[in-house]
């Protein structure tokens, strides 16, 4: 093995993410031991972080959601976030506290449950909150402003789907699921921005569907949510 | 009008140049969604990758080192490394296959190549992939777009973790020789 063999093997790992924190302190020890200025380290570098760089290129660039931008830069810049076209939530938020009126906290807090917070502060969210029924098991919950665009789909402590499907939302009205988006549970956790106008419907409901998230439902929901007392 | 390289925008984001951070954004969001999302499989987890990676673009503009890689690579580095951590710590027993957003293949990999997008850098980047062979394309796939570690490669796949670490050497050193002369 040359001088370099072992450095470019691990330079190339981390390239990728794909090194172990003893394998990073490795390399660590490796570049300490060739020393800062050490040029062909420095070229190694570069040439496999520049390879695994390009790798991002061969997928399909994917459109940023609506405002995305504006919050990026309104974080970068630490400065209030403009005009989004969702409802924000955060630990503070009305929405956790409208949620643990519904004794959901602690489901939360247990499932370790993070929300980006990007709520005007102290406006005490306004949001209303619907609760699914059903006998999925764990907690998801809509949350939303009256007569504004935009809603949350809010769940904690629940189970992955089926190998190969994905959970599906459906926003009904007059009898007419129109589908609201796909989602499966990180870790027991969802937060997914709902697709469609929930002013519009009447009903929701979740079913288990195929990966592919089919336009019709193709079974019968295992989760309900009545929007007709909001 | 010419559109700015990178060098240039990154060097108007470092002197706190917002619309030269904005037009990085839109020119490396799209990318670094599609590359965050594939890592992650959860639109709100690659948006907090993203989200992250941008925010230490701009804050990291000033000490960025150009000998150390182009402006895409160190973007694309931190979506990569932000999107690992958060998949990582969030979920270490989920399956990958119900979190991903597009259309699962047989092999990830064949998804990766058979996307058909953009020509010129995407489409050199992808036959780069497609010319490996196959069980190196493999542990490439799996570590750079599914986010494991040499070790898990070698568990998934059950092979030696040698085994592993000589498959990615190789298969790097094809695709640093394949697309030598795309940096920016």
């Amino acid at each position: 093995m040359n001088d370099h063999a072992r450095i470019e093997e691990l330079l190339a790992a981390r390239a990728l993410g794909g090194l172990e924190p003893e394998e990073e302190r490795a390399l660590a020890r490796e570049r300490a031991a060739h020393g800062p200025a050490c040029e062909e380290c420095a070229r190694l570098e570069r040439a496999y972080a520049e390879t695994a760089g390009l790798l991002a290129l061969a997928l399909e660039p994917v459109p940023v959601r609506e405002g995305l931008e504006d919050e990026v830069v309104a974080r970068a810049l630490g400065r209030p976030a403009g005009p989004s076209p969702g409802p924000r939530v955060s630990r503070r938020s009305g929405l956790v506290r409208g949620l643990a009126a519904l004794g959901t906290a602690a489901a939360f807090v247990a499932a370790g449950w993070f929300l980006r917070g990007l709520a005007a502060p102290g406006d005490g969210g306004g949001f209303t909150v619907v609760r699914f029924e059903g006998a999925a098991g764990g907690v998801l919950a809509v949350a939303f402003r009256p007569g504004e665009p935009g809603a949350y789909l809010l769940g904690a402590d629940l189970p992955a789907p089926p190998e190969g499907k994905r959970y599906e939302l459906w926003l009904i009205r007059d009898g007419r699921p129109r589908p609201g988006g796909c989602f499966a549970p990180v870790g027991g956790t969802v937060q997914m921005p709902v697709e469609g106008d929930i002013g519009a419907a009447e009903l929701l409901a979740v079913t288990v569907e195929p990966a592919a998230c089919p336009a019709s439902p193709t079974a019968e929901p295992i989760l309900t949510a009545s929007l007709e007392a909001v | 009008m010419r559109e700015p390289g990178d060098p240039e925008l990154l060097v108007a984001v470092a002197a706190g140049d917002e619309r030269a951070f904005r037009r990085l954004f839109r020119r490396y969001g799209p990318h670094a969604q599609a590359l965050a999302l594939r890592v992650t499989g959860a639109p709100f987890l690659a948006e907090e990758a993203v989200q992250e990676a941008f925010v230490a673009a701009w804050e990291g503009a000033r000490t960025y080192d150009p000998s150390r890689g182009s402006v895409r690579s160190w973007l694309m580095g931190m979506v990569h490394n932000r999107a690992v951590d958060l998949v990582r710590r969030e979920a270490s027993q989920r399956r990958r296959a119900d979190l991903v957003v597009v259309e699962p293949a047989e092999d990830p990999a064949d998804r990766v190549v058979a996307a058909l997008g953009a020509r010129g850098e995407g489409e050199r980047v992808r036959d780069a992939l497609g010319a490996l062979p196959p069980e190196q394309r493999r542990v490439i796939e799996l570590m750079y777009f599914e986010g494991l570690s040499q070790s898990k490669v070698a568990e998934r796949l059950s092979l030696p973790l040698g085994t592993v670490k000589s498959r990615t050497l190789l298969g790097m050193r094809r695709l640093r020789e394949a697309l030598a002369g795309m940096e920016r």
